[in-house]
């Protein structure tokens, strides 16, 4: 499903171009950034910080899936908190990166979420980021 | 240097002087047309994480002359969101802790913390 249904991102901040899978609390998702994003010097190479967004909007678009299912709109998430993000490869516009996701948590409004970023065979970050997730129905949200 | 990073660097709007190279202060301001609100969201824009992030290591890297890159967040918390035309100062200070290049940061708004970070910089590509 294109991920522009399920989150709240529009270019040029989408990264994340479809969710691919969703099986038993995980989804994968998949982004092909362009030569011309706003993340990628002259080069092509993508800014380090690209890896933390991937994981952040590939859950995103993993909730607003399971948002949809329930028959509701997909709620709006906020990033609160990340913990031991590794960089540990560097990707290049053209790409095709996967960012897998699981929820490891949830608590109230709180989702604490382990992500990875690969291309093929080859992990390029991993690490847990903590959001938070906006209850349309509850008061001022 | 990709378009985000010169968008930010574009944001800066006021420096400290005399913080040397293993800390440094600088202010930013975001104007509603920076790069990083397009589509961060639509009609109710918020700087991104992101954007946080890579401003304090360009910032360390300007300050040091070394081109460097981000090898790890060891902890980042987001208090509170950053909006258009808000004056940020961006504070870090780093050490080197058992052979690692440590990054402690703060952003604030009005004087009072909306996130802090703690880096782990390096120099030159990710060894393969």
């Amino acid at each position: 499903m294109a991920a522009e249904r399920l989150i709240p991102h529009r270019a040029p901040m989408r990264l994340v171009d479809t969710l691919v899978s969703v099986k038993d609390g995980c989804a994968v998702a998949e982004s092909v950034l362009p030569r011309s994003t706003m993340m990628a010097d002259g080069e092509g190479r993508l800014d380090e910080v690209s890896f933390m967004e991937l994981i952040a909007q590939s859950y995103a678009a993993f909730k607003g899936y399971m948002d949809r299912m329930d028959g509701k709109p997909p709620c709006e998430g906020f990033l609160v908190g990340v913990r031991n993000l590794e960089i540990t490869g560097r990707a290049y516009a053209g790409d095709r990166l996967l960012t897998s996701v699981r929820t490891v948590a949830a608590l109230g409004g709180f989702a604490v979420v382990e992500g990875a970023v690969t291309r093929g065979d080859e992990t390029l970050a991993s690490g847990t980021l903590k959001l938070w997730l906006v209850d349309p129905d509850a008061d001022g949200g | 240097m990709n378009a985000l990073r010169k968008g930010i660097d574009a944001s800066a709007t006021e420096a400290l002087p005399g913080t040397g190279k293993e800390a440094g202060a600088r202010r930013y301001r975001f104007a509603p047309g920076f790069i990083g609100f397009s589509g961060h969201f639509p009609g109710n824009p918020i700087l991104p994480a992101i954007v946080q992030i890579r401003a304090v290591v360009s910032l360390a890297e300007e300050e040091c002359g070394k081109a460097l890159r981000l090898a790890a967040v060891r902890s980042a918390k987001f208090l509170s969101p950053i909006r258009p035309d808000e004056d940020v100062w961006i504070r870090y200070r780093r050490r080197i802790d058992s052979g690692i290049d440590i990054c402690d940061a703060t952003l604030s708004v009005a004087g009072k913390t909306v996130a802090a970070f703690r880096l782990e910089l390096a120099e030159g590509e990710i060894p393969r």
